[in-house]
């Protein structure tokens, strides 16, 4: 089981330390968008990174359209993970929807979280007044338009040509690692389980110290969402980066590494 | 913050596709006119903004999700569909490549966009193929899944009529043996009937011809009183004699022992022929008796089988009906079938009740005309009547009402 986890996600484990912390990628990416930071922790923690079913290099077959068109089957995959390594008194890092996923899980088993430090997470992207989620319908619809006009050119139509192609097997590998999710029906699952979410009700029974890391201007998770956060999460902290967007861990890495280290100094 | 559009080559300004740049945090760095041009941007009004800025709402979550992580992992982004936002909200799609390079101590991506006007209707025309093509393998997928429970079903079905099926042929086997025990049994009582009856005739015809012979004074003379019980036993004879060849006729009948000769008879005839032998016993009970047979009507029947039916039928009118009440004979051709002729035996005596219509042809049944009377009779009269009008051919049957008399008809093949 612990084996068949750690293949299954992608488990990997680096650093010098022992207490865990626990990366969570977002969507549309793997674990490779946590690169710019982790070398930050390497000395002070062991530090766990996986990709979800489905995304990066998971195994594909263990994917379940049933149990990941819900964000609490990827919360599972993290408690998965939690269990296969046997993690305590862990800090859980999320980013963007793994924000909700951390929620999900820190609730199903508070006792194994330490604490959540969430990177531009938000509860509800779409709309709710006066809730301000920053999105409308329609525009989650445009959202997977365009990935359907890309996974189209990419992964499911160009990269099995190429990968048939023997001489020049580096093709197929180049094409379907540039897009983080490579199959367009997950991808689409996990957006429609992403953007559709409404994990507003799960907030008031967080009970882990929570890290809130608000962009300074992030059109995906707007000013008002982090105020949410902060007033619903009890005990919750919200630091607002001067950084902007959407990534502060690839845009901005000391900035994020900084934040996060005095919020863990005061911890 | 300097113009995006300032200090651009003109080669790159008017380029035939768009350009921009702009750093990691999104700023715009430079966008050339062409660009500008197609988003409906005046020179200076982009200062400041944001690449974000330029897509539509759908495609800058795209961006933030995908093409910028792309961007910051791999360095260059290569061939992304992307829709753009004009100035006044229209949607323009593109194609986009973008590299990232550091430039005067700064990253600094360049993107160039082209616009997709006919290949995009193409590629919508190609997704709206795959997204039928998707459909009609669900729908296949779904009607498949619909076909293998019908088919499920229908074995269930199958197995289940089988297991029916083999019950109903144990049962036919069962019944079929019965059958046979049954028609053994039925055998075995004829021949036994049939055997008793002779056993029993034998005696009782002794028993007749001592009496007449004692009636006679053969054995001395015998006087009143001895006269009068010898009548006694003669009648008691007869009776059981006749009980007994009924009986035997019966078995005869059931066991298929009876020969029919058929022969083409005239009904008046035969009526004419039967009268005088129910005569007596019509004037003994007053009652009046009507006939309406035409001359011309025939049949095809066993002439003797024939008397005796009319014979029992007249006989029963008359035990049953009451003095100075009628008995009546008609004959006609079946109006529902012209291969048959109908003769009634009717009566305006007690009649019988329609639940009791069918016993009266029962073997050893007398219907209860009234409590404290019952009439003479074996009960074997109108058995043998209706077997031997079906072994010829035809059939008889009654129909009656309490208190206005009983209609008995025969019915026999034309000739």
């Amino acid at each position: 089981m612990d084996d068949a986890v750690r293949s299954r996600n992608n488990v990997k484990v680096i650093g010098r330390g022992t207490r865990p912390m626990l990366f969570a990628h977002g969507f549309g990416c793997d674990q490779n968008m946590w690169r710019y930071i982790t070398a930050a922790f390497e000395n002070d923690y062991k530090l766990v990174l996986f990709d979800f079913v489905g995304s990066g290099k998971s195994d594909l077959a263990a994917y379940d359209a049933e149990r990941y068109s819900s964000l609490e089957g990827y919360a599972q995959d993290v408690l998965d993970v939690c269990h296969a390594l046997d993690l305590r008194d862990v800090i859980f890092v999320g980013h963007s929807v793994s924000g909700m996923v951390g929620v999900l899980a820190a609730n199903q088993e508070p006792e194994r979280f330490a604490n959540l430090i969430l990177i531009g997470p938000s509860p509800r992207y779409i709309n709710d007044p006066p809730y301000v989620g920053g999105f409308e319908r329609a525009d989650i619809e445009g959202l997977l338009e365009t990935m359907e006009k890309n996974y189209i050119g990419w992964a499911n139509f160009l990269a099995p040509a190429i990968m048939k192609n023997p001489e020049r097997p580096e093709l197929g590998a180049e094409l379907t690692e540039s897009f983080c999710s490579t199959d367009p029906v997950i991808a689409r699952n996990f957006a429609k389980a992403t953007f559709f979410a409404d994990n507003r009700p799960d907030l008031s029974a967080v009970r882990v110290p929570t890290l809130i890391m608000q962009c300074s201007d992030d059109m995906i998770a707007p000013l008002d969402v982090g105020d949410y956060l902060r007033d619903t999460i009890a005990g919750s902290t919200l630091a607002v980066l001067a950084a902007t967007g959407h990534c502060p861990h690839m845009s901005h890495p000391e900035e994020t590494i900084r934040v996060m280290r005095a919020y863990l100094a005061t911890q | 913050m300097t113009d995006p559009g300032h200090g651009l080559d003109p080669l790159l300004d008017e380029a035939p596709c768009g350009f921009v740049s702009f750093v990691d945090d999104g700023t715009l760095r430079a966008i050339n006119r062409t660009l500008r041009d197609i988003l409906g941007y005046d020179e200076n009004e982009l200062a400041g903004k944001r690449v974000e800025s330029l897509l539509a709402v759908g495609s800058r979550i795209f961006y933030q999700t995908h093409f910028f992580p792309l961007l910051r992992l791999h360095g260059r982004v290569d061939e992304v569909f992307l829709l753009l936002q004009t100035k006044h909200g229209d949607d323009i799609a593109v194609l986009a490549n973008a590299a990232r390079r550091e430039r005067n101590g700064e990253w600094l991506t360049s993107c160039v966009v082209i616009q997709l006007v006919e290949r995009r209707k193409f590629e919508d025309a190609l997704l709206a193929a795959k997204r039928l093509a998707e459909e009609a393998r669900a729908s296949a997928d779904m009607h498949r899944h619909d076909v293998e429970k019908a088919n499920e079903m229908l074995e269930l079905q199958a197995m289940e009529l089988e297991v029916s099926h083999q019950q109903l042929l144990e049962q036919a086997t069962e019944l079929e043996r019965q059958r046979l025990i049954a028609d053994e049994a039925n055998q075995a009582k004829s021949s036994f009937l049939a055997m008793m009856s002779h056993e029993l005739r034998t005696p009782l015809n002794a028993i007749g011809g001592y009496v007449q012979l004692l009636e006679m004074g053969v054995h001395g003379p015998v006087n009143e009183a001895q006269l009068d019980a010898l009548g006694r036993v003669t009648r008691s004879q007869r009776h059981l004699l006749r009980l007994i060849n009924n009986i035997l006729n019966l078995a005869r009948i059931e066991a298929g022992h009876v020969d029919y000769d058929l022969r083409v008879l005239f009904l008046r005839d035969i009526m004419q022929a039967t009268l005088p032998m129910i005569e007596p016993q019509l004037a003994a009970r007053r009652l009046q008796y009507r006939s309406n047979v035409p001359a011309e009507l025939s049949v095809l029947a066993d002439r003797e089988k024939v008397e005796q039916i009319l014979l029992n039928l007249l006989s029963n009118a008359s035990k049953f009906t009451p003095a100075d009440g009628i008995v009546s004979v008609e004959a006609a051709m079946d109006p529902l079938n012209g291969d048959r002729v109908l003769l009634a035996v009717k009566d305006t005596g007690v009649g019988i009740a329609n639940d009791q219509l069918e016993n009266v042809f029962a073997p050893f049944v007398q219907v209860d005309v009234s409590p404290t009377k019952r009439a003479e009779g074996t009960g074997l009269g109108l058995a043998i009547s209706r077997d031997l009008a079906r072994g010829m051919g035809g059939d008889l049957w009654a129909a009656s009402e309490v208190g206005a008399g009983s209609t008995f008809t025969l019915a026999l093949p034309r000739a």
